[in-house]
């Protein structure tokens, strides 16, 4: 007997197995045995059986045709590993023993572990830590793991078993810095702003971090800029043209990143940006 | 210039599946929008998706009616808004649920779920998730993913242990370090954003971003012609695709609200419960 594994990229869709004597049918409309549901695959595209002593894949004339490993074919016989592209999906044949030959059944490889559908796994804390400490041994040392002793995560059978890892090193310390934008000229609601936050919003909307008053007569937009903080740095953008924003006297219409000493205006509101020491 | 919201979604059990673990649902009064991604063998993934929308619906809308005020489950976190932090706690709530639910019922043992959500509140939006589900900002003419999966894969990149390229060969990319209800805590990725006129955000589940890339994303939401044509485009693409997950997403729009339509028009507010 041997089994046909569907994939598609990398993931499995089906397992189909076929017996001496049997035939198993690939195409694109339901009555087959291997539907492969893709306009690139004919309605009755090929069929893999039994032939004499081997197995072999024919082609139907199928508008696409058949490729044995990159090779079209039209009919060609199967050997353990061969890959058949239909489409844009692959059958990998896997020739597993021949029922007429008892004593001659051998164990083939077992199949690498492939990500089965239905099979999303979760890793409690614990072992999402010992698996990345193992990808880190792993490309730091160039070692294989040592050999399977713990094992793997409960919830798949799939899974390669985890050595137990050395703890991770400690990630190199990152200095934290946090900014702040003093007001110089202007009406907001606070002469000093630290910007704790991964986003600080300059506007009139009553959400906004940093609140500009406006006057009677002209009132600010409710989102004239943001301020974004990532990877420990700062960067402004502008929301809404009509706050005009400036960044060191110099018109802004797009991201920038913010230095100490930089002076931003924004709706007739000038701040400096600074880090805190 | 104060922004609406326009919304559509849907999901489908994909090309193999013969069951749907996946959830979602919103309400534009609150303003929430929430899409699980369920799993667990004997339909206990179903369970844990439904658990998940419906816990994080009625978080927001037991706010909305008390005025605002959203209810504080867990530490808040720092850095972020009230309305961050608001995800946070509701998703800490579906969190307890499930968990409760899993440890109660011996069939529905070790299910667990992802999440995404995005609460959009007037100009401003916070996001959160929890696993390998995703929300992309579609923004004029560009895409772009708003979060991190949460997968052992993922994070081996962002470590730069391994390559973009080995991740997308990998045979652990079905590993998740992060779900609803595996733990009895767990704690959300959260962020603050501000919206423009015009810009499009898409929740959506593996089971889309696996097979369609996000240019294509990109390309299926820009061309089609109303965002539910959009959303069934996106599945359709993720089934031509060889699509043998459940395929779930929702697509939320922000567009200008002029004053004359906040006046006079009474605004029709859409909401969609769990399936």
């Amino acid at each position: 007997m041997a089994k046909l594994y569907l994939k598609f990229e990398q993931a499995v869709l089906k397992e189909v197995t076929v017996t001496q004597g049997g035939m198993v049918t690939l195409g694109r409309l339901p009555d087959n045995m291997i539907q492969v549901d893709n306009l690139a695959v004919s309605g009755h595209h090929a069929k893999i059986y039994w032939e004499a002593d081997h197995y072999v894949v024919e082609d139907n004339n199928s508008l696409n045709g058949t490729f044995v490993n990159n090779q079209k074919v039209s009919k060609a016989t199967l050997k353990d590993g061969d890959n058949i592209l239909i489409g844009k999906h692959t059958i990998t044949f896997k020739d597993e023993w021949h029922e007429d030959e008892p004593e001659a059944r051998v164990p083939t490889q077992a199949m690498p572990a492939v990500p089965q559908m239905d099979a999303t796994v979760v890793l409690d804390t614990k072992k999402a830590k010992e698996l990345m400490a193992q990808a880190r041994a792993l490309k730091e040392g160039g070692a294989p793991p040592p050999p399977a002793a713990a094992a793997g995560p409960t919830a798949s059978g799939t899974m390669p078993a985890v050595a137990p890892a050395p703890p991770p090193p400690p990630p190199p310390p990152a200095k934290e810095r946090t900014g702040m934008l003093t007001v110089l000229e202007g009406k907001t609601d606070e002469p000093q702003y630290v910007l704790s936050g991964k986003l600080t919003v300059i506007g009139g909307a009553a959400q906004a971090t940093i609140k500009l008053k406006g006057s009677m007569f002209r009132r600010p937009p409710d989102v004239a800029a943001i301020v974004r903080k990532q990877d420990n740095k700062y960067f402004v953008a502008p929301q809404d043209k009509k706050a005009n924003l400036k960044i060191n006297g110099a018109n802004l219409d797009h991201q920038q990143e913010l230095n100490e000493g930089d002076t931003i205006e924004v709706f007739g509101v000038k701040l400096n940006f600074e880090y805190q020491s | 210039m104060k922004l609406t919201v326009q919304v559509a979604g849907k999901s489908d059990l994909g090309c193999v599946r013969t069951n749907n673990e996946d959830n979602f649902g919103y309400d534009t009064r609150p303003g929430i929008y929430v899409v699980c991604d369920g799993m667990g063998g004997q339909a206990a993934g179903e369970v844990a998706s439904k658990i998940g929308v419906d816990t994080i619906l009625e978080y927001f809308r037991k706010a909305e009616e008390a005025a605002g005020k959203y209810p504080v489950e867990g530490t808040p976190l720092e850095g972020v808004s009230e309305r961050a932090n608001a995800l946070a706690s509701s998703i800490r709530l579906a969190n307890k649920s499930i968990f409760q639910a899993a440890s109660q019922n011996a069939g529905h043992a070790g299910m667990g779920s992802t999440v995404v959500a995005a609460l959009v509140k007037g100009n401003f939006f916070s996001i959160a998730h929890v696993g390998d589900s995703r929300i992309y900002l579609i923004r004029k003419d560009s895409i772009q993913q708003l979060t991190n999966d949460h997968s052992l894969v993922m994070e081996q990149v962002r470590r730069g242990l391994i390559t973009q390229e080995e991740a997308e060969k990998s045979n652990m990319q079905n590993i998740i370090i992060r779900a609803l209800g595996s733990e009895e805590t767990v704690e959300a990725d959260v962020d603050d954003m501000v919206a423009q006129p015009g810009d499009i955000l898409l929740l959506a589940c593996d089971g889309l971003t696996k097979y369609v890339k996000d240019k294509m994303l990109l390309e299926i939401v820009k061309s089609a012609p109303t965002l539910q044509a959009a959303c069934e485009r996106l599945i359709q693409a993720a089934k031509d695709a060889g699509g043998d997950d459940n395929i779930t997403c929702i697509l939320v729009r922000m567009v200008e609200h002029p004053w004359y339509r906040r006046w006079f028009g009474k605004g029709n507010p859409q909401w969609q419960n769990s399936i």
